[in-house]
């Protein structure tokens, strides 16, 4: 009995440690989960009527599904057996990728990893760079089924094109001239291009560049670089990674969308298609001004992710220079500024922003100044609680004897060394400030009316519940899949920054 | 029971604010005190004492042994920076140095002599401590003065001087929160008295109504009558409907407050279980299960998850009614459901990783090794010991969820604090809304005071420390 249970333990150690056994898992997991959500949305309960598409999109899913499970206990048997993946099983990889066209880009990750025996934190970035612009070009190719495309939709495209494959391009060369911690001169110029990424919004493939640089840079391959390995420790916690997936993917689509959509089929009336049930013209159906809601989503989450980022960013700032002061200088300056923040944190941050966006009329600027000030006590607070316990360290004495002045030492020596807890927290804090922007504009308190914001979307569709169910549905699932990404991302990056581990 | 009164003054009155509200509240009683000190200091053993010392220690020559010693060391400091002072400024420094380090020595020896004899200085507060002893004083005085007794009886138990310290600093939040909400609302751009009266409304009719409600006042007047107001109790009466808005918020409040609670039962009902279960079988199936959803209960807006309710529950299958119905329990179960979740979620997380970080100490072990079964040491070692970072976060989101209960209220169509403040808002009807946000902070900052006080029930550690306070 006892044996038993110690063999299970090692073999489940065995299993785990292998990442191509856990992407599998996974993939098979979610691309089940995935075929069960769609199945059962597509039988409606009340009147016993199928929707056939739907219903064919998760029939895929379950026949990925289940081929994906005989890979896993393919790649499971091997594990146990040799202790290695056999080359004939890594190539079954190449014919998992294709199905990222079904939109399981599950599968596609798991053939990823299943194809390379050595996976480096380089080759890693790439697949989700390349899994990334191809899932915009998927996203967007949507648009081919609508009566008319915007005019810079074959121009878009074409450019998504041509990045992937020069994604794919640099895959090929990270795998040749990547070597371990060895990396050669010749991805220099590969560089460059993927640095410029982030203009489309691509920050795989940006850090992708930053690390290239950096690792050509140091010539001393032993030492590690810090940031270098807290990217490698957030890549191990694949959930977070997804998260990232899911914040990149959604950063670059609001970039990407100027070219490949059309914003009036996202503003302008079209009263020949109210209330439209989704089909593949309208996704996710119509309003009730005939606009196009999977268009709306799409252009809602510019605005989602900038007022997040906007508003998370003005109260560090302020919030971390408030607490940083209090928490060096301690005594009575501290005593002053926490008592006045007391005031503030004393007000529930829903109901502050509620009497701001009210007083001064609702728009995106006000929302944005709503939301910051509510939450500035609470990064006050913890700047102040770490700029106290580093203040008494020894370096800032060092460097007090040498003669700084107060500002150097707090913004040179003290601040940067109190990040940690600080970009965690705005990590977590981007997600609810969506969540609190979506809830204002379903109040009517945020972002005006017509603006295609998806609490804006939801008001509508609250209107609707009753006969267009979906108009509600759809945003709702946008909200939560961007705060659960921002959250799930966030979750990592602490573990990830936890000197505990280090 | 004199003795305790006397100690109790004298801690209060080695602190100035004290010493202030002391004199404040005795004011009364100080004659008394004051004739009795003036003929304590005529006949002073202290200052006779300290008298015989100085002359004493000056005849020994101790004094000037100091002297010397002062003046060669600052010849020696002077000459090692290299700074000369001039002649006067160097007789200054020695003679100060000199008379600090005799007052010391003089102090000292006062202290083991003045012990030794039982003699005490004469100071007011000493005073006062010994008028206590005398019976006819104390009963005047507690008749003259008893809100000082008061006062004194509060400082003497920790407890109810901590509160009475927060209550106290509670009142500067509320004047603040009163502050800046009048300072908002007063700045908006938006007339009440168009909004009200219409457009079409004539200039005389406007200026009237800022006359009744007193809006053409100046920023400072109106704010002063505001905090006026505050503190009579008088919130004044809202613009539409000209309705009391103190009876107003009170008919609201115990319908948030209700759902509230509601929720809250709900949330700690799933939560504590779930985050157990998960601490204690870490990297299980359930945990990463538990997991995933307290992190969905986290990402999903209330809103969003009250209308899929309602479209399931109440428009699908006609199980629950969709609007909030006072004395029907019923219709409080998705209310609740939604706001609980998300309660739920942190509640969850906070106690798996507070209990996963007490569940590998030393005393855990220990509590095992000598035989208690396990759920003995679950519940009450473990769980028990994580409790502090729990109640906190239960705490907060109290507040939280006060304020975050509009947007539900607003879901499920029900008439409390949070729907009645949006109402008004547009409008912008100020005293309701400053009312509302007033109230909505007076409650949470008690929270905030019973959370404290809790901690020092659950951990022994917080509570010797409140022993002590």
């Amino acid at each position: 009995m006892v044996n038993k249970q110690y063999q299970k333990r090692i073999e489940h150690r065995k299993l785990n440690s292998f990442q191509e056994y856990k992407t599998s898992t996974l993939a098979w997991g979610a691309s089940l989960l995935l075929f069960l959500v769609i199945f059962l949305s597509s039988i409606d309960i009340a009147s016993g009527e199928i929707n056939y598409l739907s219903m064919a999109v998760s029939a895929v899913f379950l026949a990925s599904g289940i081929i994906q499970y005989l890979v896993t206990l393919k790649v499971k048997k091997e594990i146990l057996k040799y202790d290695d993946i056999k080359r004939s099983t890594r190539i079954i990889g190449y014919f998992l990728i294709p199905f990222a066209v079904t939109g399981n880009f599950f599968m596609a990750i798991a053939g990823f990893t299943l194809i390379k025996k050595e996976k480096t934190i380089e080759y890693t970035l790439c697949i989700y760079s390349i899994l990334t612009s191809f899932t915009i070009m998927l996203i967007s190719a949507l648009n081919l089924f609508k009566e008319y495309v915007s005019n810079t939709f074959m121009l878009g495209m074409g450019v998504l094109l041509g990045i992937t494959l020069f994604y794919v391009f640099t895959m090929l060369m990270v795998s040749k001239y990547v070597n371990g911690k060895h990396v050669d001169k010749k991805l220099i110029p590969v560089a460059i291009p993927l640095i410029l990424s982030i203009f489309i919004g691509n920050v795989f493939a940006f850090i992708l560049g930053l690390i290239i640089i950096s690792k050509v840079r140091h010539k001393d391959e032993e030492i590690s670089i810090e940031w270098i390995d807290v990217l490698r420790r957030l890549f191990r916690n694949y959930m977070s990674v997804l998260g990232m997936f899911v914040v990149t993917l959604l950063i670059s689509l609001s970039i990407c969308s100027y070219l490949t959509f059309d914003y009036s089929i996202a503003i302008d009336n079209n009263y020949s298609a109210i209330l439209l049930s989704p089909s593949l013209e309208y996704p996710f159906g119509t309003d009730n001004y005939g606009r196009c809601v999977f268009t709306r989503i799409v252009f809602g989450a510019r605005i989602s992710l900038v007022v997040g980022l906007i508003s998370t960013l003005v109260p560090i700032v302020i919030g971390g220079i408030l607490g940083a002061v209090s928490g060096y200088y301690g005594k009575r300056v501290d005593n002053i500024i926490m008592r006045l923040l007391d005031v503030l944190y004393a007000v529930p941050g829903m109901l502050l922003a509620i009497a701001i966006v009210a007083a001064f009329g609702a728009n995106t600027m006000n929302l944005i100044l709503a939301l910051s000030i509510g939450s500035i006590p609470m990064y006050a607070r913890t700047v102040r609680a770490t700029v106290m316990s580093i203040a008494n360290q020894e370096f800032v004495e060092a460097a007090k004897a040498c003669g700084a002045k107060d500002f150097t030492i707090i913004f040179k020596h003290i601040l940067p060394n109190s990040m940690a807890p600080i970009i965690v927290r705005a990590t977590l804090g981007i997600g609810g400030a969506v969540l609190s922007t979506s809830s204002l504009s379903y109040l009517g308190l945020g972002v005006e009316p017509h603006i295609p914001e998806w609490g804006n979307i939801l008001k509508i569709g609250s209107a609707y519940l009753e006969t267009s169910p979906y108009l509600a549905i759809f945003p709702g699932l946008a909200i939560i899949l961007i705060v659960l990404a921002f959250n799930y991302f966030g979750d990592g990056l602490r573990d990830a920054l936890d000197p505990k581990l280090k | 029971m004199i003795k305790k009164l006397g100690l109790t003054f004298e801690k209060m009155y080695k602190r100035p604010f004290y010493r202030v509200l002391v004199f404040i509240f005795g004011i009364l009683s100080l004659p008394f005190v004051f004739i009795k000190h003036m003929k304590n200091k005529q006949n002073n053993d202290y200052s006779k004492l300290r008298g015989s010392i100085y002359e004493r220690l000056e005849k020994d020559g101790v004094k000037d042994e100091i002297y010397n010693n002062a003046k060669e060391q600052l010849k020696n400091k002077q000459s090692f920076f290299k700074k000369e002072l001039s002649a006067e400024e160097f007789e200054r420094q020695v003679k100060d140095i000199t008379n600090k380090q005799f007052n010391e020595i003089i102090d000292n020896e006062l202290n083991i002599v003045s012990r030794q004899n039982q003699v005490s200085d004469v100071t007011f507060c000493n005073t006062f401590i010994e008028m206590f002893s005398n019976k006819l004083f104390l009963a005047a005085s507690i008749i003259l003065s008893f809100p000082m007794y008061i006062l004194i009886l509060i400082f003497s138990n920790p407890y109810s001087k901590y509160i009475v310290e927060r209550l106290f600093m509670m009142v500067f939040v509320i004047f603040g929160v009163t502050w800046l909400v009048f300072t908002i609302m007063y700045l908006s751009p938006m007339d009440p008295a168009t909004n009200i009266l219409g457009q079409t409304a004539t200039p005389d009719q406007v200026a009237q109504f800022n006359s009744i409600y007193g809006l053409d006042q100046p920023y400072h007047i109106q704010l002063l009558n505001t905090f006026k107001n505050l503190f009579s109790f008088d919130l004044g009466k809202s613009y539409v409907g000209n309705e009391d808005v103190l009876s107003a918020i009170l008919r609201k409040f115990p319908i948030t407050l209700q759902l509230t609670f509601a929720s809250l039962l709900v949330a700690i009902l799933i939560a504590i279980p779930s985050g157990i279960i998960s601490a204690i079988k870490q990297y299980s199936s359930f945990d990463y299960m538990f997991m995933l959803f307290a992190l969905l209960g986290l990402s999903i807006p209330n809103f969003w998850l009250g209308l899929i309710l309602i479209l399931n529950f109440s428009i699908k299958l006609k199980w629950l009614p969709a609007t909030f119905v006072v004395g029907n329990w019923k219709t409080l179960i998705m209310p609740s459901i939604v706001l609980g979740t998300g309660l739920a979620a942190s509640v969850a997380r906070m106690t798996r990783s507070s209990m996963l970080e007490v569940k590998n100490m030393d005393y855990i072990t220990t509590a095992r090794a000598k035989g208690l079964n396990e759920k003995k040491v679950i519940t009450k070692h473990i769980l028990g010991n994580a409790m502090i970072p729990i109640v906190t976060v239960i705490g907060l989101q109290f507040g939280g969820m006060l304020g975050g209960a509009a947007v539900t209220e607003k879901v499920f169509n029900i008439n409390g604090i949070g729907s009645f403040i949006v109402d008004k808002q547009f409008i912008p009807d100020i005293p309701i809304v400053l009312a509302g946000v007033v109230y909505v902070a007076v409650i949470i900052s008690l929270a905030n005071l019973i959370v404290d006080i809790m901690y020092s029930f659950l951990d022994p550690r917080i509570k010797s420390k409140m022993k002590s306070y």
